[in-house]
């Protein structure tokens, strides 16, 4: 028990994250965790879903259980699973468990990844039972108060095969997250970035000019979190459009022609 | 060389044609070069030219003689090239024209002493405009730099500077330029100048209070460049700071004329700060001080507004502003253009709000009938019978002409905000198309209603697509040469189904065991490092290894593992005249039968239909798309396949490809049913279609698409192992097998 304890402390966030709100998402969030209901969160990559996860976890000072889901993630990989220690079978315990026992937040990132079967073991778990089965201990686990669980996902990628059953999506109080206002944005990508207010403003245009090239074949624009990451690119010393072509440009796309447009943009900016 | 020789190797590459002798003759006069090794060259491009045009191969004769003296060995095939683009682009006139220049239209270009051509930039700059706009803002070839708020114009080409790098820098400022004067509101409304629903622009109100407007116009548009470079050099610090060593070089028309006008003295100033001395001159130092105050409000265009109503009295009368070249990039203010656009954008929103008041004037009178109607029918169809009662009586029209007759509004918004819907404007070519496109297809539909057109006559309707075509002569594609265009097939309702449903009884239930086999797997695999549970057998091995002293296996999982068929297969079935009779009756049962084995599996299938007639009518009919379930309209349209035209079949598989290119799946199959030779009506043949298929099927699986080709073609094996390569494909000799062997194929294809 006590090395359980230990290994859900390394879940506490000690430090106040940077979270600057855009809307009454924290108050949703924090009526939603008094109330035992499960948090949905939507947006697009890089705009800040997984850093307000953090910051309410400070909020309301809960161990915070990140799960990146992945296509191959089964549900023991969630639960739990035997395990064979000096020529003993041990139990031990998964991510959603221990998070569901210690009354702990836990979110499972990108869940449209996860295979649906996968999935439905939360079911229970984010309706008024706040319940885990785990089969192969025949134990039933009940959520204490404290516990919530969240998850994320990017609706951008349109694909028939990754989007959520409807009978998994109707249990969530659902957050819809976007980029940020271009003043918020210059504001969050010049105090992450460590830059100067000019420079974030330009990084934040040229932000804008990618989100609106869905038509030319950009699936998605440049994230805030490029941005910052461009800003600590910059603060390193790499000259700006050097750090752009690498932070922002290179990683939106491969397609010789956008980068060529992309890299008129940042000439034009910087 | 001899006319008569030349004649003769004229007549053997273009048989089995026979043109008239004297039109050999003529076109072959020209050729009276001695050196045999360039007569040749000239030759070997004949048949890459002479069945695209006969006209244009004669052209060619007459013009490749002295083309050959300027042209490098090597140059000659890419200069057909050019050519042959030329003639489809821009047809047989084009085409000379292009010949007659050889110097100036070709070896500029490849050997790079030209300038920089708007279409070679295009696809960078569009997309950068476009992210500059956020939103779609095409970049037109004109004479002049100008917007009028819906596209840019752009000159086609720049050639100022030697190297492309400059040009293409001034082709970026041009563009960024005209931008920033819709992005400051170049063309916003003075105050006191409302645009409300007069014919002129309030600017142009506004410059016609002066005695002479357009010098008004000259000096309004100076001083909104002034500050629109102003703002550019806010919003795009990075370009201005590579432009200015530009702008101080440009040439201005002060630089050869004698008596500078003020706008020189300005634009002097503005672009090299060259100013006279101060107090020499009072008028210019008192349009400097206003030229200060412009590019300090970067806000609206008051300020300019304001210069031009202090400096127009002090102009002399003999001064002339237009004499004065606007600056290159300045371009010219298209202010009518603008109007007439804000017109139609205006016409739209009142027709849409005509037709929502439409359908609150009938909201009360309507007979009890057509009450009862609506609630069967829902809203929406309610209100477009709405529409056509009034429009079927003109008469009670409230608001005078008709909105689809030309006519002119204002357009306050023209500066700035971007209509979702304007992006329209630009493809069509009368007003009345625009108007009625512009409105989201509402208007359209409106008065479609009225005509009589039925909507089932409309639904059909898609927009084409169009496709290179690949010319093996030349080796390299004809640009935009197919018209594909996707059509809705009638359902037939017949005994057909049931019928083969009842005759393959027997061998459906065997289908379908078949491949429910081949279903999703899932199976525990023992002995793993890592996995859901404990193998036990393994752990008391392991026990008992370990017991023995000998070291034990970390091999003591069983994994969960699924074998998942993520697989996207679209079936192209060949409707050509030929497959008439028994042989599409057994495509037809074979589709029938591979439909229903496949419910049983969970890949994703199409089937489409293809046939059509020459380049410019290339038909595709689905039949089933991909995610559409396998319903009694499928089965319908099962049955309505029929023998149709031709087999162009390389643009179907192009629509394949595009098919494919929004669709994930690890597996991506297409299988093409035919019953023989691609071949059309016009010249598609042969080893040209054989050619242009195989490309196809090249290009197909360049994309990660798996070809295959069932045939019924006895020829067969001659062109399908080179169209397809070795193992993508299958002939079957006997017709009526095939029903039983398609599912077959498929079975072993994917498993």
């Amino acid at each position: 028990m006590h090395a359980q304890q230990q290994r859900i402390d390394e879940y506490r966030i000690e430090e106040e994250p940077y979270y600057l709100a855009t809307g009454d998402e924290l108050a949703i969030a924090e009526a939603a965790f008094h109330e035992g209901a499960p948090l949905l969160l939507k947006g697009p990559t890089g705009c800040g879903k997984t850093r307000f996860m953090q910051y309410l976890a400070w909020r309301l000072q809960r161990p915070l259980v990140t799960v990146s889901c992945h296509d191959d993630l089964s549900t023991s990989d969630l639960v739990g699973r035997y395990l064979i220690r000096a020529g003993e079978a041990v139990w031990n315990d998964g991510p959603l468990t221990m998070a569901v026992r210690a009354g702990a937040i836990c979110y499972l990132d990108e869940i449209v990844e996860a295979r649906k079967d996968t999935t439905v073991v939360i079911h229970p778990l984010a309706d008024d039972r706040r319940q885990l089965p785990i089969e192969k201990r025949g134990e039933l686990l009940t959520a204490p108060p404290e516990f919530m669980l969240a998850v994320s996902y990017n609706p951008g990628y349109q694909s028939v095969l990754k989007d959520l059953k409807a009978s998994t999506r109707q249990r969530f109080i659902a957050l819809s997250f976007d980029y940020p206002e271009p003043e918020l944005e210059v504001e969050i990508v010049c105090r992450e970035g460590q830059l100067d207010r000019e420079t974030a403003r330009l990084l934040v245009k040229l932000a804008g000019m990618t989100r609106t090239l869905k038509d030319s074949g950009l699936a998605e624009g440049a994230s805030t979190r490029l941005l910052i990451q461009t800003g600590k690119l910059i603060g390193r010393g790499i000259p700006v459009r050097t750090a752009c072509r690498a932070a922002v440009s290179e990683a939106l796309t491969d397609d010789t022609e956008l980068l060529a447009a992309l890299d008129e943009m940042v000439t034009s900016l910087f | 060389m001899e006319l008569e020789i030349l004649k003769e190797k004229f007549y053997r590459l273009v048989a089995p044609s026979l043109p008239n002798e004297w039109d050999v003759e003529e076109a072959l006069a020209g050729l009276t070069l001695d050196d045999a090794q360039q007569i040749e060259e000239i030759f070997a491009q004949i048949p890459a030219i002479w069945p695209v045009s006969h006209s244009l191969c004669f052209s060619y004769l007459s013009a490749a003689g002295p083309a050959v003296a300027c042209l490098a060995p090597e140059e000659l095939s890419l200069w057909v090239h050019g050519l042959l683009d030329c003639y489809e682009t821009k047809g047989l006139r084009g085409a000379q024209l292009f010949m007659e220049d050889v110097a100036e239209h070709f070896l500029r270009q490849i050997r790079g002493q030209g300038g920089l051509r708007l279409a070679d930039v295009r696809p960078r700059l569009q997309t950068y405009v476009s992210g500059l706009a956020g939103r779609e803002l095409p970049l037109v070839a004109a004479e002049a730099a100008a917007t009028d708020g819906e596209s840019i114009f752009l000159p086609a080409e720049i050639g100022l500077y030697e190297d492309q790098e400059r040009n293409f820098l001034f082709f970026k400022l041009i563009a960024s330029f005209q931008w920033a004067c819709l992005h400051a509101g170049v063309f916003a409304a003075p105050p006191g100048f409302p645009s409300g629903k007069k014919k002129a622009h309030p600017l142009e109100r506004f410059f016609s209070t002066f005695a002479r407007p357009d010098q008004a116009r000259s000096l309004y548009h100076f001083f909104e460049t002034a500050r629109v470079l102003a703002v550019l050099k806010m919003e795009l610090p990075g370009l201005m700071r590579q432009a200015e060593p530009l702008l101080g070089q440009l040439t201005l028309s002060a630089d050869d004329s004698q008596e500078l006008t003020l706008l020189d003295h300005l634009q002097q100033g503005l672009l090299r700060d060259k100013w006279p001395e101060p107090g020499r001159y009072g008028r210019i130092d008192q349009a400097r001080l206003l030229l200060d105050a412009c590019r300090g409000a970067s806000a609206d265009n008051r300020a300019s507004l304001e210069a031009v109503h202090t400096l127009m009295p002090a102009l002399d009368q003999e001064e002339d502003l237009t004499r004065t070249e606007p600056m290159v990039f300045q371009g010219t203010l298209l202010l009518q253009e603008m109007r007439n656009l804000g017109l139609q954008q205006q016409t739209s929103r009142e027709l849409r709000m005509m037709q929502s008041l439409t359908v609150k004037l009938h909201a009360g009178p309507r007979p009890p009938e057509a009450g009862d109607e609506e609630e069967r029918q829902g809203g929406s169809g309610q209100q477009g019978q709405d529409t056509a009662l009034i429009v079927d009586t003109p008469p009670d029209w409230p608001h005078g002409p008709p909105p689809w007759e030309p006519m002119h509004v204002d357009n306050p918004e023209a500066a700035g905000s971007a209509q979702a819907e304007s992006a329209e404007h630009q493809r069509g070519t009368t007003v009345v198309e625009q108007t009625t496109q512009s409105a989201a297809g509402q208007a359209g539909r409106m008065f479609a209603t009225g005509s009589g057109v039925s909507q089932a006559g409309e639904e059909a309707w898609q927009e084409p697509l169009v496709y290179d075509e690949w010319d093996y002569r030349r080796k390299g594609f004809r640009k935009k040469w197919c018209v594909v265009q996707e059509r809705e097939m009638a359902r037939v309702q017949t005994g057909f189904i049931e019928q083969t449903l009842t005759r393959y009884r027997g061998h459906i239930r065997r289908l379908r065991h078949q491949f429910e086999m081949m279903r999703t797997t899932e199976r525990f695999v023992r002995r793993q490092r890592d996995g859901n549970d404990i193998d036990l057998d393994a752990m008391v091995e392991s026990l008992a290894d370990s017991h023995a002293g000998l070291p034990p296996s970390d091999r003591l999982f069983v994994r969960l593992a699924r074998d998942e068929r993520d697989i996207a297969v679209h079936f192209l079935v060949d409707m050509s005249n030929s497959t008439a009779g028994w042989v599409g009756k057994s495509i037809k049962e074979a589709l029938v039968l591979i439909c229903e084995a496949m419910e049983m599996l969970n890949d994703r299938y199409g089937i489409y239909g293809f046939s059509g007639m020459r380049r410019l009518r290339c038909e595709i009919f689905p039949v089933k798309r991909l995610n559409e379930r396998y319903s009694a309209a499928v089965r319908e349209r099962i049955s309505a396949i029929g023998p149709r035209e031709y087999t162009r079949m390389a643009p179907a598989i192009r629509h394949m490809t595009s098919l494919f290119a929004q669709v994930e799946a690890k597996v991506r199959l297409l299988i093409i049913l035919s019953d023989g030779k691609p071949e059309d009506y016009d010249d598609y043949k042969g080893e040209y279609a054989i050619e242009d298929t195989r490309h196809a099927l090249l290009e197909a699986k360049a994309r990660g698409i798996h070809p295959f080709c069932i045939t019924i073609d006895r020829q067969a094996h001659e062109y399908m192992a080179h169209m397809y390569g070795e193992v993508n494909s299958i002939f079957i000799d006997q017709v009526d097998r095939l029903p039983a062997r398609m599912p077959e194929i498929y079975r072993a294809l994917t498993s």
